[in-house]
């Protein structure tokens, strides 16, 4: 949801969608073919700066938005550098650090892996700047757009019509279930666990039968406007994507020059 | 009467066997205003969806243009096209989560190329009131904004006859007056509109005709002063007369208005009251 309220609310909401795609594919790119950890850094740090300052995404959306694939990558970072205590015969003595690989200890303890780190930092400034490069474009661009230009991608119908309704269901759903639980707790509904318990699971029945009925509604109001078998939209347009692509190549080639350098 | 479209005796049984329409009967004039009134189950929904060909009647037969609904794919596709009906609960028409998208889906579904459709879309926003709002999310809309998009929707298709099924229902004052002015300019462009509702008095201010139903039948249909007048037809349909009917009939029986014609609402009485002259109420002796 705090995805979705950004993308509204960005100022980038009005930029082509392909142009944000080809920025954030640059950024990707970048993250890709750079090696140096600061560089990398330096990457993730322009990429987020582009978003909250150029796109004018709320710093506390953005830190919400990154936090769960930074606890991830924070959980991989430190597996790197832990490793259990199994003797691994013949790769390499217990005690001695091997370059680029954990030292295995043979008591069966965790121990440090101080060897790793170059390999860590490096595998979490790429990980930082791609996921810097992602949320720069998702959360500055509403899913319909998003379906828009997979729908110019050639993506299959199918999948992008199942897409277009599952968005559209999770509101309808998700105001349907506060509904229920408002209705639910006016009648004292959540008084207690075992009131709360009984209450969820009425109400997860309930909403079964509902998805089954809004399913059909819907299916009833698509054939009432004439629908056989496609859903069509009219793509939104934007009349400066010619100009807004440019850019967007241009940044995206300054990005991966930067990214390159590090190659040299 | 010049019909647009005639329902003849038709009949429905759901799939459960209870019954939705028993010899309903019903004509339509081209151009003209319809109020639809009945209390809940009496059938106006069924009976607005089988004129949409979203049912089939299991008995009976539709007729528009004088010719029998052509069931078919290609048949259906002509139907819907000149009559559009917008449901009751915007939350079950809205499928497509972008302003402009879900209002393109029926122009889209006629075949029309992408800049007619464009135009009708801005056309059809515009006449809603919502024309600053073709790039919003659908669910941050209003109640009443997600309605006009229904309606959007619906007008988009440029339909002959246009459907709504209570649309009134869950508007604040002044959306319900905007609504009635959109109709009011729609049904001055020709369109024929038929709406279902629970208030006697808008439908009997608003509609040139009232149809009645009770039971899943039509049960008095015609001129809406005719029909509001129709103390019996109303009370078998669930409804009370309408306020200004009988606020002018007790006026008239109090010498206060002249007999004549009743007014149709209840300002319009208020307004015959102001013209006439002044007479301030005599203190009685004690």
């Amino acid at each position: 949801m705090r995805i979705e309220t950004a993308a509204y609310a960005s100022r980038w909401q009005g930029v082509a969608p392909s142009a944000k795609a080809l920025f954030a594919l640059g950024g990707m790119g970048a993250a890709w073919v750079a090696t140096r950890p600061g560089t990398l850094a330096g990457l993730a740090v322009v990429l987020a700066l582009a978003a909250l300052i150029g796109a004018r995404v709320p710093l506390r959306t953005y830190v919400a938005v990154a936090l769960p694939p930074l606890g991830f990558l924070l959980l991989s970072c430190l597996t790197m550098l832990m490793t259990p205590g199994v003797a691994t015969p013949g790769v390499a003595t217990p005690g001695v650090a091997t370059p680029g690989v954990a030292t295995p200890g043979v008591d069966g303890s965790w121990h440090w892996a101080a060897s790793m780190w170059p390999a860590v930092a490096r595998t979490a400034g790429r990980s930082l700047a791609m996921l810097a490069a992602l949320l720069g474009f998702v959360l500055t661009t509403p899913l319909p757009d998003l379906l828009a230009l997979l729908r110019r991608l050639r993506t299959p119908e199918l999948l992008l019509d199942l897409m277009a309704l599952c968005y559209r269901m999770l509101f309808v759903l998700r105001q349907a279930w506060e509904e229920g639980v408002t209705a639910q707790s006016a009648r004292l509904g959540y008084r207690g666990w075992r009131h709360a318990w009984r209450s969820t699971g009425l109400l997860a029945g309930q909403m079964a039968v509902q998805v089954w009925q809004r399913a059909s509604a819907l299916q009833m109001a698509a054939e009432a406007r004439g629908y056989q078998g496609q859903l069509r939209f009219l793509p939104a347009e934007f009349p400066q994507a010619r100009r807004q692509n440019a850019w967007a190549v241009l940044a995206a080639a300054l990005l991966l020059l930067a990214a390159a350098g590090d190659r040299v | 009467m010049n019909s647009l479209i005639e329902m003849q005796a038709v009949g429905h049984a759901f799939a459960d066997g209870s019954s939705g329409l028993r010899d309903c009967s019903l004509a339509l004039g081209r151009g003209r205003r319809h109020a639809l009134l009945g209390a809940n189950g009496a059938g106006k929904t069924t009976l607005l969806q089988h004129l949409n060909g979203l049912l089939r009647p299991t008995a009976g037969r539709l007729l528009l243009d004088g010719q029998p609904y052509d069931y078919s794919r290609g048949g259906l596709a002509q139907l819907r096209r000149r009559v559009g009906l917008v449901f009751q609960n915007p939350e079950r028409q809205l499928f497509s989560a972008q302003v402009e998208e879900d209002v393109s889906f029926g122009p889209l579904n006629l075949g029309l190329d992408a800049a007619t459709v464009r135009a009708r879309v801005t056309a059809a926003l515009d006449a809603v009131g919502l024309g600053g709002h073709a790039r919003r999310a659908v669910h941050h809309l209003s109640f009443g904004q997600k309605k006009r998009v229904c309606i959007a929707g619906v007008l988009a298709m440029a339909p002959d006859v246009l459907l709504l099924d209570e649309p009134m229902a869950g508007l604040d004052a002044p959306m319900q007056d905007e609504l009635t002015a959109l109709l009011d300019r729609l049904a001055a462009r020709g369109t024929t509109i038929l709406l279902s509702t629970h208030d006697i008095d808008f439908a009997y201010g608003w509609a040139d005709d009232l149809h009645l139903m009770a039971g899943g039948r039509v049960i008095a249909s015609g001129p809406a002063q005719a029909v509001g007048a129709d103390v019996d037809a109303l009370d078998a349909a669930g409804q009370r007369p309408p306020l200004a009917l009988a606020l002018h009939a007790h006026l008239v029986t109090r010498g206060v208005l002249p007999a004549g014609q009743a007014p149709r609402s209840v300002d319009a009485v208020l307004d015959a009251l102001r013209i006439q002259p002044f007479q301030p109420l005599t203190k009685t002796p004690t």
